[in-house]
């Protein structure tokens, strides 16, 4: 069955004992609109946030960090986002951890994590966290390009993304297309599964400048085309409606 | 040769960390070179592990090193590797002695020009961050009052990244790791770009970006981020004469 950034974030959520995890995209730099949640908890959470303009997301994505709040109750995080900490307090939400779902400049999103008692989350927790967040910007890229994962798949992608010539590549097909970072690593990801080839090799072929990204595989600038149906399990919103930049659908050929 | 003046200047530069504009990647990048300097080493190159316990480079003194580097991630294999899981100094004499340890990683490394690697493990109390390792040209080990010295500058290089010297909670050191991490993606994307755009090559557009914040004193993760913003690049500053827009 394929997975989708839907099952990740129930999983995350399970996995850190929280009360909901939730993923909000990201626009220019700022958190937008909350997509996908776990729970009604962490609905409502996500869009608190984005009504009132504050809370650890905006400052993950500004600082491109996890932020880790072990208690919304404290000083230091009532100081920090007065409006929002004491809206989260008065719903009984008290631990908060963001995590950036980025590589690099290409940026989805943030994924939160809520939980109803206080406390750090302990080292595996923190680290699957982390893992989670990798794990949802494979699966947006995926559902935005008509990919289906694997769980074999995913991992190969999670490990293979974070190469330093897939990065290099991304920034040279940033350039060939004219796109943002993050259409770039989507077009690069939507050309390796088209032609069956491993990112990394690709990447490496693209750094030779064996193989060009050319305008061909651009998606149409404007205007990006009515939100079609969700795929199966997800209802993912990023998909380009709406943006400035161009948004990716599928790299067709060099 | 090396004086005691030089070791103390580096050490001075090293510990300027506090500083507002602090840059962990640029910050990185300088102390391979002062590694490379005062080891009388050929190269240097600093691994990070991340959440997936998955060593990544985030400074390296040449470009040579990073790719080697690579294929010893890639290879799952390397002194880097065995610093980071034991937790001690690893040091090869002979890489031509090592085909059997490191088969891979003991090719690639005598294919670039290497005759042996030591590694020096980065750690913060009792967790194990990452490595250094240090390539020479010639054969041989390095004398006991060089790895110390080594061993110091690791240990710099691992404060550089948690960027305080205070006590730190788990949450914090994480966060500075993965800034560093994250500061080092955003800066290949940045040197793949500029190679697009002006047809050179990575490294050369790595020396671009990093003369380019050197002569506007800015942070290279800030000059990476505008770069992959489309906010500098040619026509944009870099390289061309200013102009207002363009692009």
């Amino acid at each position: 069955m394929p997975i989708s950034a839907r099952h990740a974030i129930i999983a995350c959520a399970d996995g850190l004992a929280a009360v909901g995890a939730g993923l909000s995209v990201a626009r220019d730099g700022a958190p937008h609109e909350p997509v996908l949640a776990s729970a009604p908890e962490a609905e409502e959470m996500g869009e608190l946030q984005f009504t009132l303009g504050q809370g650890p997301s905006m400052d993950a994505v500004a600082g491109r960090s996890p932020v880790l709040v072990p208690d919304l109750t404290r000083l230091d995080a009532q100081r920090r986002w007065p409006l929002f900490a004491a809206a989260a307090a008065d719903r009984g939400v008290r631990g908060m951890f963001s995590f950036p779902v980025a590589a690099g400049a290409a940026l989805i999103g943030v994924l939160d994590v809520y939980r109803l008692r206080a406390g750090p989350l302990a080292p595996h927790e923190l680290a699957n966290g982390l893992a989670f967040a990798d794990a949802v910007l494979v699966l947006v890229l995926n559902d935005n390009d008509g990919i289906a994962a694997t769980p074999d798949g995913m991992i190969a992608a999670i490990v293979s993304e974070r190469r330093a010539e897939v990065h290099q590549a991304t920034g040279m097909v940033a350039a060939q297309l004219g796109v943002s970072m993050t259409d770039a690593l989507a077009a690069l990801r939507a050309h390796a599964y088209a032609h069956s080839r491993r990112l990394s090799d690709l990447a490496t072929d693209v750094l030779a400048r064996r193989v060009r990204l050319g305008p061909g595989s651009a998606p149409p600038p404007a205007p990006p085309p009515p939100a079609p149906p969700p795929p199966a399990g997800g209802d993912l919103r990023h998909d380009g409606n709406g943006s400035p930049e161009p948004g990716q659908r599928r790299g067709e050929e060099d | 040769m090396i004086t005691d003046s030089r070791v103390r200047e580096t050490f001075i530069e090293l510990t300027d960390t506090l500083v507002k504009d602090f840059d962990v990647i640029d910050y990185l990048e300088r102390l391979a070179d002062r590694c490379t300097e005062l080891l009388g080493v050929s190269a240097c190159g600093i691994l990070l592990v991340d959440h997936h316990g998955v060593l990544n480079l985030v400074g390296a003194s040449t470009e040579q090193t990073r790719l080697l580097e690579l294929s010893q991630l890639q290879n799952a294999e390397g002194p880097s590797l065995d610093a980071y899981h034991t937790g001690q100094p690893v040091q090869c004499a002979d890489l031509a002695d090592a085909s059997e340890h490191w088969p891979r990683f003991a090719a690639a490394a005598r294919a670039a020009g290497f005759a042996s690697v030591q590694a020096l493990p980065m750690r913060l109390r009792e967790e194990q961050l990452g490595a250094v390792s240090l390539f020479s040209a010639e054969p041989g080990l390095l004398d006991a009052d060089t790895i110390a010295l080594g061993q110091a500058l690791s240990d710099a290089a691992t404060i550089g990244i948690v960027h305080q010297r205070a006590l730190l909670a788990k949450e914090v050191v994480t966060e500075q790791l993965q800034t560093a991490l994250n500061s080092r993606i955003l800066i290949e994307q940045a040197k793949g770009f500029l190679a697009e755009r002006f047809t050179v090559s990575v490294e050369d557009a790595f020396g671009m970006m990093r003369r380019y914040a050197r002569d506007h004193q800015r942070k290279l993760t800030d000059v990476a981020a505008d770069i992959t913003a489309g906010r500098l690049g040619p026509g944009l500053g870099l390289a061309d004469p200013p102009r207002s827009s363009g692009g």
